[in-house]
């Protein structure tokens, strides 16, 4: 199962050194100097870790593709078999689908970390336990689209809406200050927004942050939390009857 | 692909435009005016890119049993398949290039001739066609799925990022003499297809750069040579 997206692993894999070698340099050395000042000096590391953010999330949303490849392939009968509640189930789908991505995203994360320099280890620690609880949020909304919506087809369309707008309407490419006012506006309450700005202050790009430390991990909190209860309540809800048949 | 397109132009290339150097874009008026024709070009290449990954899949799944059991020769359908990805990409570029001039003749009141129009739609099934060609050459070097999956990936990023679709060919030649870009990808940018693509839209919609039939030349040896080859290799494929 770890290795069930390996082809999604190795293009996301490809996007990402693209994303940092190419697009990251060149754009680096095309920005006003107000934007390597507003970005703390460097706007390539800015990119940097933003990046590392969006292949996070971009893997974890794959999590409910899985739930509609174990209805097809009558996997959900066996897992209902299982003596754990459904609740547990849940709860476990999320947190393999969070932990599966952290681990496919953690090496580039590290490369990440080792470009901008490791300044202080226990920042680190918490910037990397917060993306991880982002992690089983963000799968927890996948989860919680995948039962919602019936139609593998309807899912997989909204899904590339939201991850479209989702990213782009964040700060993980570009600091707020360049941001119209309503896109900040929306930037300011979105969970990447709050993922990208704990990585960058866990690696040490203070200057750059939206929000404080404590907002970013509170709003990851609320994220994480508010996904996971309505991921237990739509896949207990489903089930019920047979309904992902 | 849609939606990502769309948030590129109506998002990305607007904070973009707040962020980018007058220096690098000022010669296109904006930078949002510079990447609009560019969202054309992605839009296409990842259009007609897709039939790779289709044609591979039915080679693994022996599915072009079944097509060799239709009533047209192999040679006929070695080539509807290139073409018919060729025209995937130019039928889901339409409504963007249709965009694109939009916005171009709104923010500069130009509006290229219907000539031009007609030479923009042409230079752009060129490069539509000739990526199908490609990507169906890819999908047919190998049959292990993770080698297509990793060649395919390593062709497509190259050829996205090296070009002229984010960054103007100017700005990249500058960087490869300055000697913060291997003088490979300066080069790569240079004869990528869809660099020339992007700035033929670029030429007859703002003005600049000016065009030049070398790059209607790169485009047609692109399509001419990828077209062929991806032919002459479904052909094999088929007769094995």
């Amino acid at each position: 199962m770890f290795l069930h997206y390996k082809f999604v692993l190795i293009l996301r894999a490809l996007w990402f050194l693209a994303q940092i070698a190419l697009f990251g340099l060149i754009v680096n050395r095309m920005v006003k100097e107000e934007v390597q000042v507003v970005t703390g000096g460097n706007y390539f590391y800015f990119y940097a870790a933003g990046i590392v953010v969006t292949l996070l999330y971009s893997m974890t949303v794959f999590i409910g593709y899985d739930i509609y490849e174990e209805a097809d392939h009558g996997v959900t009968e066996y897992l209902l078999s299982l003596p754990v509640s459904r609740r547990e189930l849940v709860l476990g789908r999320a947190i393999g689908g969070g932990l599966r991505s952290f681990l496919y995203v953690a090496p580039l994360m590290f490369v990440v970390l080792l470009l901008i320099g490791i300044t202080d280890p226990f920042r680190i620690l918490i910037a990397l336990t917060a993306l991880f609880l982002f992690a089983f949020g963000v799968a927890g909304m996948s989860i919680t689209l995948a039962m919602s919506i019936k139609s593998h087809d309807r899912f997989d369309i909204l899904l590339g809406v939201l991850n479209a707008f989702i990213v782009r309407l964040s700060t993980t490419m570009y600091p707020v200050a360049f941001m119209p006012p309503q896109y900040a506006a929306m930037a300011q309450f979105n969970p990447l927004t709050f993922a990208a700005d704990i990585f960058r202050w866990g690696a040490g790009l203070e200057a750059v942050l939206l929000t404080s430390p404590f907002v970013s991990v509170f709003g990851i909190v609320v994220f994480f939390s508010v996904f996971t209860f309505l991921g237990i309540v739509f896949y207990e809800k489903r089930l019920e009857g047979g309904g992902w048949r | 692909m849609i939606s990502m397109n769309l948030a590129d132009l109506i998002v990305m290339a607007v904070v973009y435009t707040n962020m980018i150097s007058p220096t690098v874009a000022g010669k296109y008026l904006s930078y949002f005016l510079f990447f609009s024709p560019g969202i054309t070009i992605t839009a296409l290449f990842a259009a007609a890119f897709m039939i790779g990954r289709e044609i591979n899949r039915e080679f693994r799944r022996s599915l072009s049993h079944y097509l060799l059991s239709l009533p047209f020769s192999r040679r006929e359908l070695a080539f509807g398949r290139v073409l018919s990805g060729g025209v995937r990409g130019m039928v889901y570029m339409a409504p963007l290039l249709a965009t694109t001039t939009f916005v171009t003749w709104f923010f500069t009141e130009k509006l290229p001739s219907p000539l031009e129009m007609l030479l923009v739609v042409f230079a752009l099934f060129l490069v539509s066609i000739g990526t199908s060609g490609l990507s169906i050459t890819i999908a047919l070097s190998t049959k292990s799925f993770e080698k297509f999956v990793t060649a395919r990936g390593v062709i497509y990023y190259v050829l996205f990022f090296c070009s002229s679709v984010f960054y103007p060919l100017d700005f990249i030649r500058q960087l490869g003499r300055d000697g913060t870009l291997p003088q490979p990808l300066v080069f790569i940018a240079e004869i990528n297809p869809l660099s020339s693509g992007a700035d033929i839209t670029r030429s007859f919609l703002l003005g600049y750069p000016s065009f030049s039939p070398l790059m209607l030349l790169n485009v047609a040896l692109f399509a001419a040579i990828f077209v062929l080859t991806a032919t002459f290799a479904y052909l094999k494929i088929v007769q094995e």
